[in-house]
């Protein structure tokens, strides 16, 4: 596995987080309960994304050690 | 007849007029029927004569005005329990248009001629009777016109497309005074009002106008209109970052060889273009 591609791997991570982050502010924020509805869904779909690379950045980084 | 009098009966009649109108309620002001016009005109008039002329005894002008809104109240009343009184109290409508045709009976009944009827049309903006599927005149005199279908202006639902609702914006700031009960209805309290005031890089006293939008968003206005305030467009970035992050799962998954973090990878580059189109209507300006 390429160093830079790591890096590449880890900020996309982060962009999926603020994604996460930013839609449950909208969510929360939004007067209509059809907004609300879609995005608090759309926050969760973003959270398990989140959850699965988060993994594959783990499982990576135990094999770039050993 | 001195200007004191004057003075003084103008005091009283406009006490007067202002309970009485104040009770009739907003109906009599918009002046939908027959009825309320007459009402309308005669109040006003009745005052006007007691005012200027000597002769008039003032408790003979505030008995006129009691009986003419008494009637009128308890019309009103009386209309609302009964539909055949209403239609002659209250007047009815006549068909002018139907079907694209005019209905020359009812241009008769009613005494338009066809250059009236035309100018009401041309009052609308409408010059070609042909684009006119249904018109009528209500009680009061005023032409209501529906256009043909393929005359109306477009709308999203005839595109098919999705709009999704908005609800109405909340004014919480107003000539600098924070609007407690419209920040209380869209669920805000004051920090928040404080915090969104300062990303935007400003602070209450300098606001003259603000508004809270569906999504949250606030949008003011300065005392000061040298000064601009960023555009906030919080939800437009958001889709960018969307669109941005999926194009990169989807470039990880070819860059990849592992097959097993491949698919992993190419999986959630589906999942977050699903968010993306599901998200997208609510995102747009």
């Amino acid at each position: 596995m390429l160093l830079e591609n790591f890096i590449e791997i880890k900020k996309t991570l982060a962009a999926i987080k603020g994604i996460e982050a930013q839609l449950s502010i909208l969510a929360l924020n939004s007067s209509e309960e059809e907004a609300q509805i879609a995005l608090h869904e759309a926050m969760i779909e973003a959270g398990q994304i989140k959850h699965d690379i988060q993994k594959t950045v783990y499982t990576l980084e135990r094999n770039k050690k050993s | 007849m001195t200007v004191f009098d004057v003075m003084y009966r103008s005091l009283i009649f406009i006490v007067i007029l202002f309970i009485i109108t104040k009770i009739l309620g907003k109906k009599h002001i918009s002046q939908l029927s027959l009825f309320e016009y007459i009402t309308g005109i005669t109040l006003g008039d009745i005052a006007g004569e007691v005012i200027m002329s000597k002769d008039m005894h003032i408790m003979h002008g505030i008995t006129g005005l009691l009986v003419f809104s008494a009637v009128s109240y308890f019309s009103d009343y009386l209309t609302l329990k009964n539909r055949k009184l209403r239609e002659i109290i209250e007047g009815k409508d006549t068909i002018i248009i139907q079907d694209g045709k005019i209905l020359e009976e009812g241009l008769k009944k009613e005494k338009y001629s066809v250059e009236d009827l035309e100018s009401l049309l041309r009052d609308k903006g409408i010059f070609k009777v042909k684009d006119v599927e249904y018109a009528l005149l209500e009680p009061k005199g005023k032409l209501s016109v529906l256009l043909k279908k393929e005359n109306q202006p477009l709308t999203a639902k005839d595109l098919g497309l999705n709009m999704p609702n908005e609800k109405e914006p909340q004014t919480v700031i107003m000539d600098g005074q924070i609007v407690y009960e419209a920040l209380r209805k869209s669920g805000k309290n004051l920090e928040w009002l404080k915090t969104e005031l300062e990303k935007l890089g400003t602070t209450i006293d300098q606001v003259f106008f603000a508004q809270i939008d569906t999504y949250g968003e606030l949008s003011a206005d300065l005392y000061q209109d040298q000064i601009s305030i960023p555009n906030q467009n919080e939800r437009q970035l958001l889709l960018a970052v969307i669109k941005r992050t999926q194009a990169e799962l989807e470039m990880l998954s070819l860059q990849t060889e592992e097959p097993e973090t491949q698919k992993i990878y190419s999986l959630n580059a589906d999942k977050m273009k699903a968010i993306q189109i599901k998200i997208e209507p609510y995102l747009r300006e």
